[in-house]
């Protein structure tokens, strides 16, 4: 993650061809659930092509549910994913990897790997068994390091990193996959403020690159100011989506997560400012 | 380090690699040991002509006497160094070899009871095998009820092993005497009396098993990383849990179903070789090779050690593997 201005490394460039025809991610109807519970039922929901959209809402309202059934890590039992007009949960699966990168929310860190070795997993779907590395997987993650702001961590075992460390190897690894789209649940926790920002900002390089984005954030106030559409959810049901000026209301925000507040204009970009009421 | 010829490229981590090298080099002069060593000293020199090229002194102990005993050892080992890398692997876990979760103690009541009841001598180890591999459903049905969370996967191996244990015990006492020895005596695995035609049918069972270990070692990549992650990397995890799974039961039982139960070198072997190339998940080609130089050099010494008495080889890796399992469960703690 370099400043904003830097030209970005290999990630962000997409060919012409997919630049022209970005994915288009839909699910429809979809009722997902674990067990006997049922978390979401009857939600419909377009992700823009090539905009950066941002699903907000209180905890254990299905954020990560929803992704990771957009994702194709969760079967819905109802309803189905489209990925340009294909139903996600039909095509193989290395296909749809080598086109949709998800980042989980928590992902389990194996021992005795290190951080270059665990971005390079991100290649799998674009190897073979007989073609196991070439040079675009070399550049691709010497690309996601240095986009991560981990190149001199490359030869650190990951279960030593600290956990803001850790969260953009994962990213890294993410990155290194060169998808079309990209899912990220909660990319910025464990990060500081600064590689916060970073992070948020890189999201908007990729988006600019001709890229899908859709990230879980729970800090309203990046929501705001980065995100091109916004999706508000309760209860397992997107409660209110649209260009953050429209979604960010205080109205919303105080029913959506139950906490009286002011919405301002940010007086450096004009996007709305959340204020919780003292 | 990546190899490639042509538009064929394989990582081969150096470490890994040379371990492996190692490791076959390790076992090479277990073999020629195990060859040398015993009631009459062959000088390691004759031990190699006498095995190329044949015409010494020592032709017969060498080639018929010592020889299918070791190939049988470096074979069964292999299989058991195999069997236990793909099952730790896809369950995460060290401690879920086929020895601590029921695969060989289903083997063993199987065997017992083929035994004790007057069964074909032929049959013994179609029936060990069927017994091991009929184990191993009841614990992957468990494990495939939990997602195969580790914990509860190896829980769940571990009380089906007692189970089968209690059930041996009972087969064994309601048996006749002399019946009641013999399934004792198969219980702990041993390599005396045994030679090629074991080492056969179990060089076979690898020699199929080949093409699917190289789909296994892919496959295992994104073994290490939880499923949500690894199915975003294209990977279907269940599957490949049943598959690899599957593979390493069956490479077990066949070893246990043509030896006996040699106890701890499926627990022992993968995670030496784990250790010694710090890799993630047990290298599954040095786990073969610490498997069959573990069961080798254990043979040897147990021929050696009470001599002339020749003590089964299975009570020597029980020794060696049980303080390892005690060991492993200490650290695991921390
Ligand atoms: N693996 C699971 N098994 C059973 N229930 C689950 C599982 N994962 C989530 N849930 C339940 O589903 C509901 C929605 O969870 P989800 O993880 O989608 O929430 P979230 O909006 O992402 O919350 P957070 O902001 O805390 O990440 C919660 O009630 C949660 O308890
Ligand atoms: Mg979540």
């Amino acid at each position: 993650m370099k400043p904003a201005s830097a030209p970005s490394t290999g990630v962000a460039e997409t060919s012409p061809a997919r630049r022209e025809a970005a994915l288009r991610l839909a699910g429809q109807d979809l009722v997902v659930g674990y067990d006997d519970r049922t978390v979401i039922d009857g939600l419909s929901v377009d992700i823009p092509s090539g905009q950066l959209t941002v699903i907000i809402g209180p905890n254990a309202c299905g954020k990560s549910t929803l992704l990771r059934t957009l994702g194709r890590l969760l079967k819905p039992r109802g309803g189905s994913v489209l990925l340009d007009g294909e139903l996600l949960h039909e095509l193989p699966p290395r296909r749809v990897a080598q086109r949709l990168g998800v980042l989980p929310q928590s992902p389990l860190v194996p021992e005795g790997v290190t951080v270059a070795d665990l971005v390079a997993r991100g290649r799998q779907p674009h190897q073979r068994w007989w073609q196991q590395w070439s040079p675009a997987d070399q550049e691709a993650v010497q690309a996601a390091l240095a986009d991560a702001d981990i190149t001199e961590l490359a030869d650190r075992p990951v279960e030593a990193l600290s956990g803001g460390q850790r969260q953009r190897v994962w990213i890294a690894m993410a990155l290194a996959q060169q998808t079309e789209a990209l899912l990220l649940d909660e990319p910025t926790t464990f990060l500081d403020v600064a590689h916060q920002v970073e992070v948020l900002r890189l999201m908007r390089r990729l988006q600019q690159g001709g890229r899908t984005v859709v990230a879980v954030l729970h800090e309203l106030n990046q929501a705001a100011r980065y995100a091109d559409h916004v999706i508000a959810m309760k209860h397992g049901r997107i409660v209110a989506s649209g260009p953050p000026a429209d979604v960010i209301t205080a109205p919303l925000i105080t029913e959506v997560f139950a906490l009286a507040c002011t919405v301002i204009p940010c007086p450096l970009t004009a996007t709305p400012l959340v204020i919780p009421n003292p | 380090m990546i190899v490639s010829v042509g538009p064929a490229s394989f990582v081969l981590p150096r470490r890994t690699l040379l371990v492996t090298l190692g490791l076959g080099a390790v076992l090479v002069a277990a073999m020629i040991a195990a060859v040398s060593l015993g009631t009459m000293t062959v000088p390691p020199g004759d031990v190699v002509r006498s095995l190329l090229t044949g015409g010494t002194d020592y032709d017969l102990v060498v080639r018929e006497l010592r020889w299918p005993r070791v190939v049988l050892g470096a074979a069964c080992g292999a299989a058991f160094g195999l069997g236990g890398a793909l099952i730790q692997s896809v369950a995460r876990n060290p401690l879920s070899s086929p020895d601590v979760i029921g695969v060989t103690q289903g083997a063993g009541l199987a065997a017992t009871i083929a035994l004790t009841s007057g069964m074909a001598y032929q049959l013994i180890a179609p029936a060990a095998m069927a017994g091991g591999l009929l184990a191993a459903v009841v614990v992957f049905a468990f494990g495939a009820r939990t997602g195969f969370a580790a914990n509860r996967f190896v829980l769940a191996g571990v009380a089906v092993a007692f189970a089968l244990r209690a059930g041996i015990e009972v087969v064994m006492s309601s048996a006749e005497t002399i019946d009641a020895l013999r399934a004792q005596i198969w219980l702990i695995g041993s390599l005396n009396g045994r030679g090629y035609e074991e080492a056969g049918a179990l060089g076979l069972v690898l020699l199929l098993a080949l093409p699917l270990l190289l789909w296994a070692a892919r496959a295992l990549r994104t073994s290490a990383l939880d499923d949500d992650t690894a199915r975003a990397l294209g990977a279907r995890p269940a599957a490949r849990r049943v598959a690899v799974g599957a593979l390493g039961v069956v490479l077990a039982a066949a070893a246990t179903a043509q030896v006996g139960a040699v106890d701890f070198v499926a627990l022992v072997a993968p995670q030496v070789a784990r250790r010694l190339s710090r890799a993630e998940r047990p290298p599954l080609a040095a786990s073969a090779l610490a498997g069959a130089a573990l069961v080798v050099a254990a043979d040897l010494a147990a021929r050696l050690l009470l001599a002339p008495t020749q003590l089964p080889v299975g009570v020597l890796t029980a020794g060696i593997g049980g303080p390892y399992l005690v060991y492993l469960l200490i650290r695991r703690r921390r």
